[in-house]
């Protein structure tokens, strides 16, 4: 993953702080940048814009109400004006209440005036579940912006991929729904220092070679799906894991350049499984490659229901490492 | 602000003569296009949305008037007073309305208009109809972080003054006092349905009283009495004073689109209706006014011809801008 391996410092620390420190270093080079949402200024709900407003005052780093359609309509505005706002929207399932602002006005407002100009704005969309946060504010949305044509969809699963990721997508001309995953907010990592670690958007990576069947993830998916690798190496099974990283637009070469190798695929996420980002994974390598493959493209992904508020029911319903190994097994074995 | 009553002479400083010829010439060009579509739509079945504002002019003429060329305009989808007055040419808006690739959407324009022009300040239809609130607001403050004075407008009708981003974005707007000027066209009608049925307050304006901001009503069809109300609120949008809630009552001379029978208007509602064209070349040379008629007609005849000689736009626009670069 030379893209995301440099020969830079790196420093440990959290995903969300990395987010953060990519808003910081962009924001001392460009004036253009703004962050708005729900507590922002005051170090946001889980701590990404942590620091920003006393560096930046509260011109540029600016609290608002409750009121998600207005925050993503005026995303939308400030960015055909020239501005490069980055909005906090609390929680994915927040999508849903300004869905007119983000599906229509941010994906389409160029396409349908026919414009050909810079449109950059980074949606922040945390996603999943975070042991028993409810039906309303655990939901994975990213299919949302895979079927809106002119947005471009991302989800980091480590700390370098978030200041990667929200570095490319600041720098991006084209808005960005930057999925962050729930779980990872306080997790970990190493990651580059300086204001140029990119990861461009649109790349998979490898994370773990493999040589038995392609394990397409991303988010909160990828290290449970490492695990499983793990396992089932001592069972002679060899995944390929596949970090897609973006959704929009999804890295094809690289996932069928692995698929067409091991003859095998399955895709893993938390996302609900119909229609979920995997329904289309899956539909695209048999179109693409299905005389390459041994085995039907398998998906292990979350139960069709609305998620529970008790944090044991909630476990139930998204994809465990017993359940990836299991999926391992029938695609390599039958 | 005191309120301003329809019919009740303008305050304010009056618009010099060259601005009010100005406005006639916009507002012949605005009536000549609505007269050009009419006949249009009757002679081509056109398939377009066509939402006719013919008896609408003043009101986008008059506030358009009142704005700076780098004034960011957002506007509602019933004519095409805004767009005209902004500065834009017939042709352009006639290429969008008929397809065309000379369209200032190069073909994907439509009679739900989305015609623009970056260059003037000319920002877009939301065709979700009383969608661009948060838009205008956005931009309104993108002004005020660069530390311009520019302002923004949003127009709308009154259909959609109780969307919850005309709230949201007020509540915001009024907080912050972002250069933004709320302009509501009241014609008094949803579509089919009469305002006064689903409306809490007599005006639209009244709801600015609740967020602290001056409500200004005025006659809608006065092209000079719109310029002054508007030109008032954007001296205190420039001025750092936060945004203005104008309603023109304005008069909805056809139906909502064209070839709506309108089974639910009275048969006498014309008798009400007064020309604003009328009304404000009254106050010009008569001469100078017909002049500037024909003139206006023979530009939007000349711009419909070069449209109709176009060919439609190529199979592959369907794949532009969706991305940058």
């Amino acid at each position: 993953m030379a893209d995301t391996q440099t020969m830079a410092d790196t420093q440990s620390i959290t995903y969300n702080a990395a987010m953060g420190q990519a808003l910081v270093e962009a924001m001392r080079e460009d004036d253009s940048i703004f962050v708005l949402g729900q507590g922002v200024a005051t170090g946001g709900w889980f701590g990404a814009e942590k620091g920003l407003a006393d560096e930046f005052g509260t011109d540029r780093v600016i609290d608002s109400n409750i009121s998600e359609a207005f925050e993503a309509g005026l995303a939308a505005g400030a960015a055909i004006a020239g501005m490069k706002p980055v909005i906090n929207m609390g929680f994915g399932d927040f999508a849903l209440i300004a869905g007119d602002e983000i599906f229509h006005k941010l994906a389409k407002w160029r396409y349908m005036h026919g414009l050909n100009v810079p449109m950059t704005a980074v949606i922040i969309f945390p996603i999943g579940t975070m042991n028993g946060a409810g039906p309303e504010h655990s939901s994975c949305t990213e299919v949302l912006g895979m079927h809106f044509p002119g947005l471009k969809v991302v989800v980091p699963s480590t700390a370098a991929d978030a200041k990667g990721l929200m570095c490319a997508a600041l720098r991006e001309p084209n808005p960005v729904l930057f999925h962050s995953v729930n779980t990872l907010s306080f997790q970990r990592g190493d990651v580059p220092t300086g204001s140029d670690h990119f990861v461009p958007i649109g790349k998979a990576c490898v994370r773990r070679p493999g040589s038995s069947a392609t394990l397409l993830t991303y988010g909160s998916m990828v290290e449970p799906s490492l695990q499983a690798a793990g396992q089932l190496a001592g069972e002679g099974i060899d995944l390929e894991v596949i970090d897609l990283r973006s959704l929009v637009p999804i890295d094809w070469p690289l996932i069928l350049d692995s698929v067409r190798r091991t003859n095998r695929a399955m895709v893993v996420h938390e996302a609900m499984k119909t229609a979920g980002p995997g329904a289309e994974i899956a539909a695209h390598i048999q179109e693409q490659a299905f005389f390459d493959l041994e085995s039907p493209v398998l998906r292990v992904a979350g139960k069709d229901v609305p998620l529970p508020q008790h944090g044991a029911l909630e476990a139930l319903c998204i994809p465990s490492v017993a359940e990836i190994v299991a999926a391992g097994r029938q695609l390599c074995l039958g | 602000m005191n309120d301003q009553h329809p019919g009740k002479n303008p305050g304010g400083p009056a618009p010099d003569s060259d601005l009010l010829k100005r406005m006639y010439q916009r507002m012949a060009l605005t009536r000549a296009i609505e007269q050009c579509m009419a006949q249009h739509v009757r002679n081509n079945r056109f398939s377009g949305w066509w939402h006719p504002g013919e008896g609408q002019e003043a009101a986008g003429i008059g506030a358009s008037a009142a704005m700076r060329r780098d004034d960011y305009l957002f506007y509602q989808g019933r004519g095409c007073s805004w767009a005209i007055g902004k500065g834009m040419a017939p042709g352009p808006i006639l290429g969008d309305l008929l397809g065309k690739p000379s369209g200032s959407t190069g073909g994907k324009g439509g009679g739900v208009p989305h015609w623009v022009d970056y260059a003037i300040g000319v920002m877009g239809e939301g065709a979700t109809l009383g969608s661009v609130y948060p838009l205008a607001a956005g931009a309104a403050l993108a002004a005020k972080q660069r530390g311009t004075d520019q302002v923004a407008l949003a127009n709308f009708g009154d259909g959609t003054a109780a969307r919850g981003t005309f709230h949201e974005t007020l509540v915001h707007a009024a907080a912050w006092k972002l250069p933004l000027i709320y302009f509501c066209e009241n014609n008094e009608w949803l579509v089919g349905t009469p305002l006064k049925q689903v409306s809490p307050t007599e005006n639209i304006a009244d709801y600015a009283a609740g967020y602290h901001i001056p409500g200004v009503v005025v006659d809608g069809q006065d092209a000079q009495a719109v310029y002054t109300a508007t030109a008032e609120a954007i001296e205190r949008a420039r001025a750092g004073e936060g945004p203005t809630l104008i309603e023109a009552k304005v008069f909805r001379k056809h139906g909502h689109y064209a070839g709506d029978p309108q089974h639910y208007r009275a048969p006498d509602y014309l008798d009400a209706y007064r020309d604003p064209l009328a009304l404000l070349a009254a106050r010009l040379d008569e001469d100078e006014a017909s002049a500037l008629w024909a003139q206006a007609e023979a530009e939007v005849a000349s711009a419909y011809q070069a449209a109709m000689a176009e060919d439609d736009p190529a199979p592959d626009t369907i794949f532009k801008d969706l991305y940058y670069g």
